[in-house]
């Protein structure tokens, strides 16, 4: 049974999943997205990663092998989804900065640097080398941060405690939401006779307003002022997922939780629904169109068998190095296992090849040859796929 | 799926409200399948902790591996309850339906008493909240209602629950003459507590009472063609899930077949070209406060759907907070901050939209955010109610 025919039902709700779906929906389509739980942009560090592999994101796309689907995306869509992507943010509390032209730096956890193109707002002041003079404000017992790790690697680096009364990233975030907390907070940073350039938090600033919270410490201490991003629970991931998430709901998309798919109804070479398993009676969504955007191992979209690596929801034919042998390097920490091209291969459409349905467009890191590790391909080449799909998705449609 | 398959990722504790604001509270993740590995011996459940957790099922929602924090939390809930003597006030909010029965036959009379400074004293004394004034008993209930005979094609056998029922009965009046504007036989069966209120309170046997009379009456009316139709969307939970579920019901199967949220079925209804209800304007700017209970039935969001279809009607949808309340959790002093803390920063939320008033399914919802707020909180159908032209008669 179901309830209501959509136009496009997109699974996964990443960043891929996410842009396509708002831009179709933007476009007038009925659009519902279901997902099988939350996405691992959650737990990321709310940066896009273009392509991190060179100093310019569009050099470094270039620079790519021939079969990467990065090369299935104009320069003109890549343009106007990140423009896109920058406009909705813009009108929420977390602005993204940043330009296609060139990556930049910003400080992680454990004081390394990561390459990346657009940071959000709490982020922008983040030092572009270790010669910066920074004093660190973290939280006691905080958990999650270890400062030692930054300061070993700063010279110009310092730190203070303070005690916030709890000791958990998603406490600390809940107390500045509340003015009497950001309060007493400002009257003891004041007092810390701070004489470094910057001060640096890790990113507990607040969940709703955290760019709001940043200001207000900006103002007080008359500093720049950036967060560092922290192991899960990560506060700039789940602004990032809130925000895009809520962009799709305002365009008028439907989204199902924890909606697994179990199962597909097929008829010729279309898929026409998607079930799942709710309890009692099985619910099933019709569509027109489907866009697959689950994600790759981690995401929950491939799953690999003892013998051949598999596409959880429409069975496709997976692209992966056919010797299990090839799979794995030697080295744990290698960029190059082999296992990292697995996925979807696709023609220029986005339809995956080989497949015997039609009305099926795959786009983010499920795309096989991505290596979103070894390139640097994150949200970026999630937002871009994803509204390449989506582009070409209406195009059949109509 | 079991505890094992948890890769320990935290999306279950960003979504979980009550770790948030409730330092005390693990989380689900550590006092979900973190802690199952130490509970498979026989040892007696000693983390106090468990008893924190407002069963809103968010973190299962969110389990990108299938995994149920919140299930495994309610059953080590059900397992403190039989190794600890309870609480008055979970004796009472577990007897949730005799009491409310006995509040609505004096209803002026407790009503008042629950008013008073003496009332509230000795409400507080039993350790229970009163933050929010408590919502006042009707004595002509909805169980007093006559059925409704249509001769239409469909029959629905109306699940009202305990908060329309003994609460807001004009809110079920008011569904009840839509289903007739649709020409649909409507009756109200036999029918106790869904039995939600005793499992968070940790009495699985008295749930389990209340379970099987209600499986017994639903299931005739099953038979005899009718579909079962509920408006309490964690009532509806309740008989969908932990009938089948933890209470192990036999039969539960067949309620959860045929059993229907009243918006799912109208939409349902729609889709089928049974019905075509004739929306006329409402000039109201809405935020429909997502019930967690709604999220966990997985079937959408379908009242925001009908709601579309309501010429000049701006609804915002917010799906991110809990209300905090959560039934029976919210009215117990130990809970009392968290309840309220997480309520303000809900309501802060609708603030942020515009909105004018605010609309939810859950009765326990609208009890908390209409209170914080002081603004009007109503459920979805009576929306529907007011676009359609339907007014109480009474």
């Amino acid at each position: 049974m179901s309830v209501i025919e959509y136009d496009v039902i997109v699974i996964g709700a990443g960043a891929a999943g996410l842009t396509a779906a708002a831009w179709l929906a933007k476009q007038k389509l009925r659009v519902a997205l279901v997902t099988a739980g939350e996405p691992t942009a959650c737990l990321s560090t709310g940066c896009i990663d273009v392509c991190s592999r060179d100093d310019q994101p569009l050099a470094g796309i270039a620079g790519l092998p021939e079969p990467h689907p990065f090369h299935l995306v104009s320069t003109k869509t890549l343009r106007e989804s990140l423009d896109d992507f920058r406009q909705t943010m813009a009108e929420t509390d977390m602005p993204y900065k940043g330009t296609l032209e060139e990556n930049r730096l910003v400080l992680s956890a454990i004081g390394t640097f990561k390459t990346t193109c657009l940071v959000p707002a709490t982020m922008q002041a983040s030092p572009q080398s270790v010669d910066e003079k920074i004093r660190l404000v973290t939280f006691a017992g905080l958990k999650d941060f270890y400062p030692g790790y930054i300061l070993s690697r700063l010279p110009g680096a310092s730190f203070s405690v303070y005690d916030a009364g709890v000791s958990t990233t998603m406490g600390i975030a809940a107390n500045f939401e509340d003015r009497a907390f950001l309060e007493t907070f400002l009257l003891w940073l004041e007092r810390q006779n701070i004489r470094e350039n910057k001060i640096a938090f890790p990113a507990v600033l607040g969940l709703e307003s955290a760019s709001f919270v940043l200001k207000q410490i900006e103002y007080r201490l008359e500093r720049p002022v950036f967060e560092i991003p922290t192991l899960p629970p990560s506060m700039p991931g789940r602004r990032l997922f809130n925000a895009m998430k809520d962009h799709l709901r305002r365009q008028g998309g439907v989204i199902y939780w924890n909606w697994p798919v179990v199962g597909v109804e097929k008829s010729g070479r279309q898929i026409e629904a998607v079930t799942t398993g709710v309890q009692g009676r099985p619910n099933s969504l019709n569509a027109r169109a489907f866009i697959l955007a689950t994600g790759s191992f981690v995401g929950g979209g491939l799953c690999a068998k003892r013998d051949r690596i598999v596409e959880k929801v429409f069975d496709l034919p997976v692209s992966a190095p056919e010797n299990r042998d090839a799979w794995f390097d030697q080295d744990y920490f290698s960029l190059n296992h082999g296992i990292g091209q697995a996925g979807i291969a696709v023609d220029e459409a986005f339809c995956p090849q080989g497949s015997p349905w039609n009305n099926i467009f795959v786009c983010g890191s499920i795309l096989a040859y991505t290596e979103a590790l070894k390139n640097g391909c994150g949200h970026g080449f999630a937002i871009a796929t994803g509204r390449a799909a989506a582009q070409s998705c209406l195009e059949r449609l109509r | 799926m079991t505890f094992e398959h948890c890769i320990r990722c935290t999306i279950c504790v960003e979504n979980c409200p009550v770790f948030r604001v409730q330092p005390e509270f693990p989380g689900p993740k550590q006092a979900g399948p973190d802690a199952q590995r130490f509970r498979i011996g026989r040892e007696k459940s000693m983390d106090d902790w468990v008893l924190l957790c407002s069963q809103c099922k968010r973190c299962e929602m969110a389990c990108p591996c299938g995994v149920e924090p919140a299930q495994i939390i309610l059953r080590v809930q059900q397992r403190y309850g039989l190794e600890h003597p309870h609480t008055p006030a979970h004796l009472l909010f577990a007897n949730n339906y005799y009491l409310s029965a006995l509040g609505s036959m004096t209803a002026p009379l407790a009503n008042q008493i629950a008013a008073t400074k003496i009332g509230k004293k000795i409400l507080g004394q039993m350790g229970i909240a009163t933050y929010i004034p408590f919502p006042k008993f009707s004595f002509q209930t909805l169980s007093k209602e006559k059925k409704i005979r249509n001769r239409g094609n469909r029959k629905i056998a109306f699940f009202y629950g305990c908060f329309i029922n003994f609460y807001r009965p004009d809110i079920g009046r008011k569904i009840m003459r839509m289903l007739q504007s649709f020409s649909i036989d409507v009756v109200l069966p036999p029918q106790w507590c869904c039995g939600l209120p005793a499992l968070g309170n940790g009495n699985l046997t008295l749930a389990r009472t209340f379970a099987r009379k209600n499986v017994a009456s639903l299931s005739n009316y099953i038979d005899a063609g009718y579909d079962i139709v509920y408006s309490c969307t964690s009532c509806g939970l309740c008989l969908l899930q932990d009938y089948q579920g933890i209470l192990e019901i036999p039969e539960a199967k067949k309620i959860a077949e045929n059993c229907y949220d009243l918006h799912e079925y109208l939409l349902k209804l729609i889709a089928e070209r049974e019905i075509k209800p004739d929306f006329k304007a409402v000039n109201r700017t809405l935020a429909y406060h997502i019930p967690c209970h709604l999220r966990a039935l997985r079937i959408g969001y379908p009242a925001a759907d009908l709601m579309k279809s309501i010429p000049g009607l701006d609804c915002t949808i917010l799906d991110d907070a809990c209300c905090g309340l959560s039934g029976s959790y919210g009215f117990k002093k130990t809970n009392e901050a968290a309840a309220l803390h997480l309520g303000e920063r809900a309501v802060s939320l609708v603030r942020k939209t515009g909105a004018t008033a605010i609309a939810s399914d859950c009765g326990s919802c609208r009890m908390q955010m209409g209170g914080l707020s002081g603004m009007d909180a109503f459920d979805p159908a009576e929306i529907l109610c007011e676009s359609l032209g339907i007014r109480n008669t009474k």
